[in-house]
């Protein structure tokens, strides 16, 4: 199995398009200039790097365009038509959202593209792509994370053609947020330089199609040889000073590609500008290149860096660099720091280029790494891999009643389980001063990641760790937005910036377990939690087989933004948070609970997604011999769709099946299916259901298991099955 | 100087939420970052927006941030130099 780049668009601060891109590469030309797409009073125009985007008819907010021309330009007007869009976005329709509340607008729909998830979610109506649809926030790391996960979805067969890539517009958070961290040079990035003093930030997005090949198709740009992830486990936001997680993704990078270093002809560095993150790369280069080192350069001085699109808009220039053996300079560096002992390509350069390594490291301490190579290169075919189901062997959940045992509790005394928790209460086991700086979500995730370990009575650091949320950390958002709509952006908090990435609950995860491997945040409001079954499932597939995981989703219900993001929430009268943790390895111990995502797709123009979801869980017959209950979630806010599909189910179910509408019970919130497959790992390790579900009745599963459906606009099955 | 050094003990206990430390755990000449305290370079900068905020103080870079925020009598012949409404 080969996973081939079959097509590619990018659109970045340098131009619009391939050949655009590869013109200006070849002039050395620059795309930063001072900001122009906002003011503000207080500070002179920085630079940065803004697309020339051209104007459109569309109203979505500018990430979900530059997303959507990428998207068109790589799928082009023939070819294959993806299944599955992996996209990474850190801020979203975050731009369009401070407009909105800088005019003060309250009405919900205007917030509608607010969500990193929504990015996705456009693509996929825009080009009618049924899904999976999985969000990579995983800060300046993204894009590279996103092609990571697409590349899995690929060699276990999960999917057969993927649009991939990442996409992040300029807005005020990142733009006024990098600049309280004083991380922002002046006079315009200048990676390398001995007098560079931060990085340029901008805008732009790539969209790759992928496609799983025996032998290389006709067309093919590139061939993705491997891909390697770790976590830093060390600061929120500073990299580690010898580069140790940076040396280690890109170790897991080449190993994947079964290449070594001295076959390495390009590094594109991740290359920042900034003192700290060139040092760190440097280091991590020389652990692995000993020796003389390949010709390498950061293309940030003329692109800028597109947090989560530049990982993707990188690897589109490495692609053009092996089509056209191109090596691209390090635009900005004039004299280069002695102290990194480098010698970055200065003036671009023609000359053979078979196989590249590109970077990506982010907040959070998260890093990536890719190997592409020429596709007529060495064939380095690999054993495509198995996406299996997990075994749970420990869980945890936060809901308006408690944890998980007393959620129990109160499901058996017929009581529910909404409501919100005290954040005092939340925190009660967390050491005050390792979470003085954390908020509300963080807090969350840091004692589900701790209780599911306890209840898996496990000791062992986890091999990888996935995080979901909706949302993301509102109080961390909500407070930089306070700044925009007061005009006071120059006041932005460097903690609350910091805090307000999405994947800063798994770094703080990662740091309290000093977990180095694989750290991924998926977002994507109301089944977040399904696309971390389904990441952890495919980062399991690298995996020997008793290596652990965890998987964590939760989302913080915010009193001002919650209601104005999130339709189903500002439609209830009662108010809910919380979230489930799941402790899982590859293969369990003989009497366990395995939970696997097997349905994710779109309910748009898709009339017949209730026949395929019966298709992929096995057809009636099937249904009735594995599953004891469907725990069905149906957002408020959809509920129209969301019954008409219920009808189905209920058809399914036959009336022998007993179907519980959880959200009834959990409440409303983007993280209810990830409570909601807590509670059915339980269900099925306990052989029954809590009476409170099933109006009073007591319902013995006999050995089945449950099946948590997810309605609405996405329509998604998460088996949970006794071994 | 003794009251503006109070004064800043406080706001750096209530800016970074530093739990359990009370004024008086603060030494005058105690190395701020990378001490015991804690602090480490994020804090600095809330200290750095606290500064501006109450005191119209500007420290641009984090080379200047590593010399004033060096210790607490540093921060505080800082401020005085610089502020126009410092206190004695």
């Amino acid at each position: 199995m080969r996973i081939f780049i079959t097509g590619m668009g990018i659109i970045s601060p340098v131009g619009n398009g391939a050949d655009q891109t590869e013109r200006s590469i070849r002039q050395g030309h620059s795309g930063i200039r001072p900001l122009r797409l906002f003011s503000s009073a207080a500070l002179e125009p920085l630079p940065v790097g803004e697309t020339d985007l051209p104007p459109t008819a569309e109203t979505v907010p500018r990430t979900h365009h530059l997303a959507l021309l990428a998207a068109r330009e790589a799928l082009g007007d023939t070819g294959r038509t993806p299944d599955a869009i992996v996209v990474g976005v850190t801020t979203g329709g975050i731009l369009t959202t401070e407009e909105n509340l800088k005019s003060g607008r309250k009405d919900p729909s205007a917030y509608r593209y607010h969500s990193v998830g929504s990015v996705a979610q456009y693509l996929a109506a825009e080009l009618n792509c049924p899904g999976w649809l999985i969000t990579v926030s995983t800060a300046c790391s993204s894009g590279t994370v996103a092609l990571k996960v697409a590349e899995n979805l690929l060699r276990t067969g999960r999917a057969g053609c993927v649009l991939a890539g990442g996409a992040d517009s300029l807005c005020r958070l990142t733009y006024f947020g990098f600049n309280s961290l004083q991380l922002i040079d002046p006079a315009g990035a200048r990676p390398l330089d001995i007098n560079r003093n931060g990085m340029s930030i901008s805008e732009g997005a790539a969209m790759f199609r992928l496609e799983a090949r025996l032998s290389v198709p006709e067309g093919a740009l590139a061939e993705i040889h491997g891909a390697g992830l770790s976590c830093d486990a060390y600061h929120p936001a500073a990299p580690h000073p010898d580069g140790r997680g940076g040396a280690a993704a890109m170790a897991a990078a080449m190993k994947a590609a079964g290449v070594t270093s001295d076959q390495i002809d390009y590094i594109n560095l991740h290359g920042t500008g900034t003192i700290h993150n060139d040092l760190s790369e440097a280091k991590a280069i020389h652990t692995l290149f000993r020796g003389s080192k390949p010709p390498l350069s950061s293309v940030k001085g003329a692109f800028g860096h597109s947090l989560a699109a530049a990982g993707a808009i990188e690897a589109a220039v490495c692609t053009l660099s092996l089509q056209k053996n191109l090596i691209p300079a390090n635009v900005g560096c004039v004299t280069p720091d002695p102290a990194l002992k480098l010698d970055p390509v200065r003036q671009v350069v023609e000359s053979e280029v078979q196989t590249v390594l590109s970077n990506s490291f982010g907040f959070g301490g998260n890093n990536a790494a890719i190997v592409l190579g020429r596709p007529n290169g060495l064939p380095r075919s690999r054993q495509p891999a198995v996406c299996a189901p997990l075994a749970v062997t420990g869980s945890a959940c936060i809901t308006g009643a408690g944890t998980l045992a007393q959620t129990l509790e109160a499901l058996s005394q017929a009581a529910d389980c909404r409501g919100i928790l005290g954040t005092a209460e939340i925190s009660k086991s967390l050491s005050p001063n390792a979470v003085r700086r954390l908020q509300r979500l963080p807090r969350m995730a840091l004692t589900l990641a701790s209780e599911a370990q306890e209840s898996a009575a496990a000791i062992e650091v986890p091999a990888a760790v996935v995080f979901s949320t909706g949302w993301g950390p509102l109080s961390e958002t909500a407070d930089i937005l306070d700044h925009v709509t007061n005009n006071s952006e120059e006041l932005t908090s460097p903690t609350s910036f910091v805090g307000s990435v999405h994947n800063s609950p798994a770094g703080q995860i990662a740091i309290h377990f000093q977990a180095t491997g694989p750290n991924v945040a998926v977002a994507g409001d109301d089944s977040a939690f399904e696309q971390a079954v389904i990441t952890a499932q495919l980062l399991a597939a690298d995996m020997a087989g008793e290596e652990s995981l965890l998987v964590v989703g939760a989302d913080e219900h915010h009193e001002a933004l919650s209601p104005l993001f999130d339709p189903s929430v500002a439609l209830d009268d009662r108010r809910s948070d919380g979230g489930g943790a799941l402790w899982v390895r590859k293969a369990g111990p003989a009497s366990s609970v395995y939970i696997d995502a097997v349905f994710y797709r779109q309910a748009q123009k898709n009339p017949g997604v209730m026949s395929a979801l019966l298709e992929t869980t096995g057809g009636r017959e099937r249904m009735m011999q594995c599953f004891g209950v469907l725990l069905v979630g149906m957002p408020l806010a959809q509920r129209r769709e969301a019954e008409k599909q219920l009808a189905e189910v209920l058809s399914f179910a036959q009336g022998k099946i007993p179907v519980v509408p959880y959200r009834e019970f959990i409440g409303e919130h983007a993280s209810a299916s990830a409570v909601a497959a807590v509670l059915a790992v339980e269900c099925v390790r306990s052989g029954r259901l809590p009476v409170g579900l099933c109006d009073g009745r007591p319902v013995i599963l006999e050995g089945k298991g449950a099946l948590v459906v997810g309605l609405g606009k996405t329509v998604t099955a998460l088996e949970v099955l006794a071994g | 100087m003794e009251a503006l050094i109070q004064e800043l003990k406080e706001k750096i206990i209530e800016t970074i939420n530093l739990e359990g430390v009370v004024p008086d755990d603060i030494e005058i000449d105690e190395q701020l970052v990378g001490g015991e305290l804690g602090i480490d370079s994020i804090d600095v900068l809330e200290l750095v927006l606290m500064l501006e905020r109450d005191y119209a103080v500007v420290v641009k870079d984090r080379e200047l941030g590593a010399k004033v925020f060096a210790s607490l009598r540093s921060m505080a012949e800082y401020i005085q130099e610089h502020s126009p409404r410092a206190k004695g």
